[in-house]
């Protein structure tokens, strides 16, 4: 190779490296394609340099030509920016740069958003409106106001946890009364022991209670005792209860008899029976007739205590239907009975009161029974029996 | 004491008449190679010889150095966290400082101890003076067309250690972490400007005016034999080394001042 020819070599290459150069250079400076120039005024520039990357869009479109400080206070930084003519058609008055940082610790660049369709086109070296750029150390101030008051809420989970972590401990140390529940195993033991005497204590009570039963009756039928009982009329004060209805059913009777309490009892306040053959006739009656069901209704006349006559008039239409439940054949659950109590009537007061039987023709309803002895008050017009009619009453 | 002062100011004034001469002997230069006739052939072959054959020795030069900021850059910049910054790096140091600098200073060593040796031998074995007996002007002979060679060959092989320099750079990068060439020279490139490329590529030619100009100086005032021949070449790569490196920070403020 001449010299000639070595040196041209070596002139062309070194050449070539620098064309590249200029070139690789030339392309980030848009030095080889139309421009025009767009500015946008800042209060603070946030450390971008001159030559940082213009994105429209996260493209990379232009570059920053120059930055310059405003000549008076209060004025704005002016940043001037080259950028492609292809961009023209996406930037619009309505753009707005801004300024911001590639990653966290990156380079400064300016990002332009894209303006609206309606909006005027930009002219060469005109100003955008621009956005104060986000500083890291805004940011950092923020940051750390934030970590302020999470400090203070760890504190306070911290101080909680180590209450909860005193409870627990004295818990599991047996302390207090949850700790004892928790942790002695003596108290449970005593609550099953006091559960299982309970529960003999209970059987104890319930064979005693049987054996009181029986005691009572026996007592009942103690020659001391009995006096009382044969005197009142009847034993067991339960069953009193246990046939009565709240009221007279609606309707008509089919058939009443009607007796003096005088006539049928041995004194003015018991209900011992002393003429009882006197119901045989209403017995009879039930005996042999066809019906819905049947009432024993007894009352007083106005003399005496409201509660002691309500209890004697129940206890003598037991006395009575147990009379006639026994001695006649007929649906014993057919009859049942009402103690109305004091009533106003003229010769009601010198006969001791009155008993009835009223019976009612089948498919009359038979009224529910009341759980509470009839008082006063529950006496209604319906429960008279002076709404007997005195047709039907027939007097033996 | 007399001979102390009498010692020290004759290292001024050997200091000063350096200067001066050195204002003379360019004068001289400058006349002579401004003005027809031009010494083509003898320009051709200095080229050559600053300019080709030196391309090996700063693109081996510039290699060493890629490698070199390569590693270095990598390891620091990753314990900054900023490993994405390092062809940016690269590319800054290398086209900023290191490759005229390299460049420069590999030159010097090896042009203008050359050129100081040469015209050291010729000025002792009279041939310089034989040159000017047959009418031609040594300067515009001998010290215009090497002058001139070095000026203009400098920043073309700035070029060669830049360009041998990065590629060497992203070699070691992508050796350790793979990495497109492309993606290294667009990722390298993104903050240069012109400013920051071209001023810094062309400020070599003062160092080649600098190499040279003290080279020939040196050469052509030599005296005595064979030992005037070896001081001479020494003095040229050492006062040439000083004054690139002198030069160096002049330039770099005056280039900072003109192209901000």
């Amino acid at each position: 190779m001449s010299r000639v020819a070595r040196l041209g070599a070596f002139i062309v290459a070194t050449l070539a490296i620098l064309a590249a150069g200029v070139f690789i250079i030339g392309s980030k400076e848009y030095l080889f394609r139309s421009t025009y120039q767009l500015k946008a005024q800042f209060d603070n520039v946030a450390g971008l340099s001159v030559g940082a990357d213009v994105r429209v869009g996260g493209v990379h479109s232009g570059t920053v030509q120059s930055i310059t400080l405003p000549h008076k206070p209060g004025e704005k930084v002016t940043v001037l920016m080259n950028l492609d003519k292809s961009t023209h058609e996406v930037i619009k008055a309505d753009s707005v740069a801004s300024i911001e940082t590639e990653g966290v610790l990156g380079n400064q660049y300016v990002a332009i958003s894209f303006g609206s369709s309606g909006q005027a086109e930009v002219k060469d070296g005109e100003t955008i409106q621009s956005e104060p750029p986000l500083q890291m150390s805004d940011l950092f101030k923020k940051t750390s106001g934030i970590l302020d008051s999470s400090q203070q809420a760890i504190n306070n989970a911290t101080l909680a946890t180590a209450h909860l972590t005193s409870v627990s401990a004295k818990i599991d140390s047996g302390q207090g009364t949850v700790g004892a529940l928790v942790n002695d195993k003596q108290l449970y033991s005593n609550l099953e022991q006091t559960t299982t005497t309970l529960h003999t204590t209970m059987l104890q009570a319930q064979t005693g209670v049987t054996d009181f039963q029986e005691n009572m009756e026996a007592l009942k039928h103690n020659f001391l005792l009995s006096g009382y009982f044969k005197k009142r009329g009847y034993e067991d004060s339960g069953d009193i209860t246990a046939n009565r209805i709240a009221a007279l059913p609606q309707g008509e009777p089919l058939k009443a008899f009607t007796f003096t309490a005088k006539q049928l009892f041995d004194s003015r306040d018991t209900a011992k029976l002393k003429n009882q053959k006197a119901l045989d006739a209403g017995g009879n009656f039930l005996a042999q007739n066809q019906f819905g069901f049947a009432v024993v209704v007894a009352s007083t006349g106005m003399e005496g205590d409201i509660q002691k006559d309500l209890a004697l008039t129940e206890a003598r239409a037991m006395v009575v239907r147990e009379y006639l439940v026994e001695n006649f054949g007929f649906d014993d659950s057919q009859l049942k009975t009402l103690g109305l109590g004091k009533q106003p009537g003229s010769n009601l007061d010198a006969d001791w009161g009155s008993i009835q039987i009223l019976i009612f023709p089948p498919g009359t309803e038979i009224p529910a029974e009341q759980l509470h002895p009839a008082s006063n008050s529950s006496v209604t017009d319906l429960a008279r029996p002076a709404q007997v009619p005195a047709t039907a009453t027939h007097q033996p | 004491m007399l001979s102390v002062v009498n010692s020290a100011t004759g290292l001024v004034n050997g200091f000063f008449e350096w200067f001066g001469n050195l204002g003379i002997f360019s004068w001289n230069v400058l006349k002579a190679g401004a003005t027809p006739p031009y010494e083509w052939q003898e320009l051709i072959r200095q080229l050559d010889e600053v300019g080709s054959k030196s391309l090996p020795l700063v693109a081996m030069a510039g290699a060493a150095i890629g490698v070199v900021i390569s590693l270095e850059a990598r390891y620091s910049l990753s314990r900054f966290g900023a490993k994405s910054m390092f062809p940016a790096t690269l590319v800054y140091s290398v086209l900023q400082v290191m490759g005229p600098i390299i460049t420069g200073l590999v030159i010097c060593g090896r042009v203008g101890a050359g050129i100081g040796a040469e015209l050291a031998s010729m000025k002792v074995t009279e041939q310089i003076d034989a040159i000017e007996a047959c009418a031609i002007n040594p300067y515009r002979l001998l010290a215009a067309t090497r002058i001139l060679a070095c000026i203009l060959m400098l920043p073309l092989l700035t070029l060669g250690t830049d360009a041998c320099a990065l590629l060497t750079g992203w070699f070691a990068q992508t050796l350790v972490e793979p990495l497109s060439f492309h993606q290294f020279i667009q990722a390298g490139f993104k903050g240069s400007t012109f400013n920051a490329f071209l001023p810094q590529t062309f400020k070599t030619a003062v160092y080649g005016l600098i190499i040279g100009l003290i080279a020939c100086f040196q050469g052509m005032r030599t005296r005595g034999g064979a030992e005037g021949v070896g001081r001479a070449a020494t003095n040229s790569v050492v006062l040439g080394s000083l004054f690139v490196i002198l030069a160096d920070v002049v330039l770099v403020k005056f280039i900072l001042v003109v192209f901000p």
